[in-house]
């Protein structure tokens, strides 16, 4: 690794930065064809209902309808799922949430789709609905699959958990619960399907976190070969797991092929979208801690249950992940955690940036916190003291062999400003307004797991007029992973930034590379797109040796020989005359653990991340301002420091939200807010005055520069660091999130010898 | 039965065009089915900013502004503001901050910062705030779009401080 670089570490403006700040950028969604027509989809309506019938005559009969789908017209096994292909693309005799698909409709304009739609008649028979997860898993309770409302079980264990709590000075016990959570990423689902009669190729132009398995999932839902699948999944604006199951994909095969030679277009409402779409799994937990005097961990005992609504998607590696980062990055000698995955009624939860970890952590680092109250000790020494090294055995009891540096974190954040000045910041506020700071850390699994074929593979080709471009089979959600991608490839090849291009994210014109997820973008696609750079060195250098002779060596983007220069230009230019293309290529697969716990378990590799939120309150209207916020995340080496920002700022003020503002709200299997209008989303007056993010650098040796991926840690430990802030300040615990407003007065009015209760009624004399 | 269609007459990003429109129709959705796909949905409903564009020099949200109310108007969405080589002092600060990560909710947060700092060349960071809270973003955390705007507005000061030395000087 060499010291001095050039664009590895540096804040590079973002490659597609101008198009995107000119407007030029066409998303997927904003894609326009010659004679398009609309589709719209019929959703259950019901939350859980038998079909008896469907009569689509009136629909046909309307004019300007040319087509009307339903279960009856698909030709493949009319189902989808990551994990377990268990939800229906068109339900034949059963709906178990209301976003459901029905049936389809293609229509000259949106409007005759939807009056086709409205024209339907579905003979629904309306089901007990089971929209609580604990209700949904005992005996009797109405079943949402024919085997039973246990989608999932998982447990590990470690050392003997009854022997550490008998070991323990300090047992502590409490129940926790976290909501379900909308990803609201601002591009709606929307895109553009077309059959081509001639060549028989299916095209897919629709955002989508893993084009190749989008590719699998259409044609094994709808019955087409996958190679006459053409799938474009990329740029995204935003997705945050929420774009990683199907979305609209499948709907648009099934009208493209009713209709060859007309392009579809589908476009889901807010409304559509919220409804239809995954959710961050609601949560609930019991956890045990245990510990000794001195604050040496000694126990941990969790039991989970998860809500995943009507269908598998992730929900069983969403529990998985849960139970890997119960433990949070610390040493414990005696474990047994376990989760239990329920169907409900409730929408359907899958995939979201934090994945399981993000639940698992608000309990234990509430748990540590109250551990330090009760042991006296420093909040930040305690977690010192169990943190996690390189070489020690998980709570899972396998070795972590890679990079940890969640101690190089602990000690940033120990000796931060904004942790070194809380009590006299506290000491400054009078009431009703309360000042607190709480501090919670996290690691995050990153990659696929055990046993999970985890590949990425890049091509790196040096383009006719000697701009070299890559072609990586992830996608670009706004990330900025595109411009890491070049800078790790223009670093390679000495090229300035302005000579590389990238392509990414389309099943014609790049490799698999495997999903764009599980924080493993810059791992895995990185390396592959380093490799695929040092390749396309490789055969340039083969080719100037055979056409310039040998003892040439690549410099600052030329081949040079004691005076002499062969540019990538002359090289593109002899090349095209030869009619040869120049390529390189890159593949690599992820280092994985020495067990195997099954279902994915364990990982290898994890970003870890410290995060020290100040919180004002006020306790007499029971707002929570997060006055400011330190993030550190150990990112191993920082290939750009802007970006990495940008994912830290963000990540917070997401974690934010998810402790103090959003909540998806459901009754009897119905959502209570699904836009914008009553799901609200922090706006820039809502997020923390101060964002700091100091970036630590431990270097994961088995990645061509050292580095990881963050862009998940970086969200999930302000969430436990806010609501420890919130005792901080108020000398209340919150179990449950959101802690909103009305929550903070009810807990202060119920809690009359808390801090501040006894703060606001001594000032009011 | 459908709703009659109407001559609508606009200046978009300084180009006059006449518009065969249903009078039912908002200014988003006319403007996006002439291809200004730069004005995006991100809601319909007036929550999210993602379509605003200026409307005879005020940003509004094209979702809630029906078309024919338009008439004779001049609009300007973000492809208006500026041009690769001839970009808006904005736009230039927004890539230089890394104030634009997915980007869908870019053009209606420079459209609401343009009006801002013409109408207020030294805003605060809380007045920022203030008039981008019609904006939503997931991406960002809001920290580096403040930024940008901030750094934006400082930008044209200094260039218009300097014009107005060069002035003086020339007299």
């Amino acid at each position: 690794m060499s010291e001095s670089t050039r664009h590895i570490g540096k804040p590079i403006p973002r490659i597609d930065g101008l198009d995107k700040a000119t407007g030029a950028l066409k998303y997927l969604s904003d894609l326009r064809f010659e004679g398009t027509l609309w589709g719209k989809v019929l959703r259950a309506a019901h939350p859980h209902a038998m079909i008896r019938g469907i009569d689509t005559s009136a629909a046909e009969a309307i004019e300007g309808v040319h087509a009307v789908l339903t279960h009856r017209d698909v030709k493949g096994l009319n189902r989808f799922g990551i994990a377990v292909p268990d939800q229906p693309a068109l339900c034949e005799d059963r709906v178990r949430y209301v976003g459901d698909a029905v049936a389809l409709v293609v229509a000259d304009t949106e409007e005759i789709a939807t009056r086709a739609c409205a024209a339907i008649v579905v003979d629904f028979r309306v089901l007990p609905v089971v929209d609580d997860p604990l209700r949904a898993l005992e005996p009797g309770a109405p079943a949402v699959h024919t085997d039973g409302n246990l989608m999932h079980r998982n447990e590990v264990s470690k050392g003997d958990i009854a022997e550490g709590f008998e070991q323990s000075d300090v047992i502590l016990e409490h129940h926790f619960s976290t909501q379900m959570y909308a990803h609201a990423f601002l591009e709606l689902d929307a895109g553009t399907g077309l059959l081509d009669p001639g060549s028989g190729v299916l095209t897919i132009w629709c955002a989508g976190q893993y084009p190749y398995r989008d590719q699998l999932q259409i044609a094994r839902a709808v019955g087409w070969d996958p190679e006459k699948i053409h799938v474009i999944a990329s740029p995204i604006g935003g997705a945050f797991g929420g774009k990683d199951e199907i979305t609209i994909q499948i709907y648009l095969a099934l009208m493209a092929i009713a209709v060859p030679g007309r392009p579809v277009k589908l476009a889901l409402s807010r409304e559509e979208s919220m409804e239809a779409g995954t959710k961050r799994h609601p949560f609930e937990l019991d956890v045990k801690l245990g510990a000794k005097r001195d604050g040496t961990f000694m126990a941990l005992d969790f039991e989970m249950v998860s809500d995943t609504g009507a269908y598998a998607s992730l929900g069983g590696p969403v529990m998985n992940l849960a139970i890997e980062g119960a433990s949070g990055p610390y040493v414990f000698p005696h474990t047994r955690i376990g989760g239990r995955v329920a169907y409900t009624n409730n929408g359907f939860s899958g995939a979201f940036r934090g994945f399981g970890t993000t639940q698992s952590c608000f309990a234990q680092e509430q748990m540590i916190d109250m551990l330090a109250l009760e042991l006296g000790m420093d909040p930040i020494d305690l977690r010192l003291k169990n943190a996690l090294h390189t070489g020690d055995l998980s709570a899972m009891d396998h070795r972590i062999w890679t990079a940890v540096g969640i101690e190089e974190t602990l000690r940033v954040a120990r000796d931060s400003r904004i942790w070194r000045e809380r009590r006299e910041r506290q000491a400054r506020h009078r009431p009703p307004l309360f000042f607190g700071t709480g501090v919670a850390c996290e690691m995050q699994a990153t990659g696929l797991g055990k046993g999970i074929p985890d590949f990425a593979g890049a091509h790196c080709d040096l383009e006719p007029d000697g701009a070299v471009k890559l072609r990586i089979g992830g996608i670009e959600m706004g990330t900025g992973v595109n411009t890491a991608y070049c800078q790790m490839a223009a670093e390679i090849l000495g090229l300035p930034m302005d000579r590389m291009r990238i392509v990414m994210g389309d099943t014609g014109e790049t490799p698999d590379s495997g999903t764009t997820t599980a924080s493993r973008s810059i791992y895995m696609m990185g390396n592959a797109a380093t490799l695929a750079a040092r390749d396309l060195a490789r055969v340039m250098g083969e080719f100037v040796a055979s056409h310039w002779g040998e003892g040439f060596t690549l410099r600052d983007g030329a081949f040079v020989r004691d005076g002499q220069s062969v540019s990538l230009i002359d090289i593109a230019a002899r090349a095209s005359e030869m009619g040869q293309r120049l390529r390189g290529e890159g593949h690599t697969v992820h280092p994985e653990a020495d067990r195997d716990f099954g279902d994915g378990l364990p990982h290898i590799m994890y970003a870890y991340c410290t995060q020290i939120a100040s919180v004002i309150v006020d306790g007499e209207t029971g707002e929570v301002f997060v006055d400011e916020v330190l993030s550190i995340p150990d990112c191993g080496r920082v290939i750009n420091p802007q970006g990495v920002e940008g994912q830290s700022e963000g990540g917070v003020v997401m974690g934010a939200s998810y402790a103090l503002l959003e909540e998806v709200l459901m009754e009897g299997g119905r959502f209570i807010n699904a836009n914008f209008t009553n799901y609200s989303l922090p706006t820039a007056v809502d997020c923390p005055r101060r964002i700091d993010t100091v970036m630590v650098e431990v270097p994961e040796p088995t990645h061509e520069w050292g580095s990881k991926g963050i862009g998940e840690t970086v969200t999930v430990p302000i969430c436990p660091a806010i609501v420890n802030a919130i005792f901080d300040a108020i000398g209340i615990r919150f179990f449950r999130i959101p802690v909103t407003p009305e929550r903070v007065v009810e807990a202060i009015e119920a809690n009359p010898d808390c801090r501040a209760a006894r703060a606001m009624s001594s000032a009011m004399g | 039965m459908s709703p009659p269609v109407i001559e609508l007459h606009l200046t978009v990003n300084g180009e006059s065009r006449t518009f065969l429109t249903q009078i039912n129709r908002s200014l988003f959705d006319v403007l996006r089915a002439e291809g200004y796909v730069d004005v995006k949905n991100g809601c319909l409903n007036g929550d999210c900013g993602s379509c605003a564009v200026l409307l005879n020099g005020r940003p509004v949200l094209g979702c809630l502004v029906m078309a024919p109310h338009c008439e004779g108007g001049e609009v300007v969405t973000a492809a208006g503001l500026g041009r690769p080589g001839d970009l808006h002092p904005l736009q230039e600060a927004f890539l230089d901050t890394g104030a634009v990560q997915c980007g869908f909710c870019t053009p209606g947060m420079l459209i609401v910062a343009k009006h801002l700092i013409d109408t207020n060349p030294d805003p605060s960071e809380e007045e920022i705030a203030a008039a981008l809270a019609g904006n939503l973003c997931r991406c960002t955390g809001y920290v580096k779009i403040i930024d940008g705007v901030k750094e934006a507005a400082r930008r044209m000061r200094a260039s218009k401080a300097r014009s107005k030395a060069r002035g003086r000087r020339r007299s």
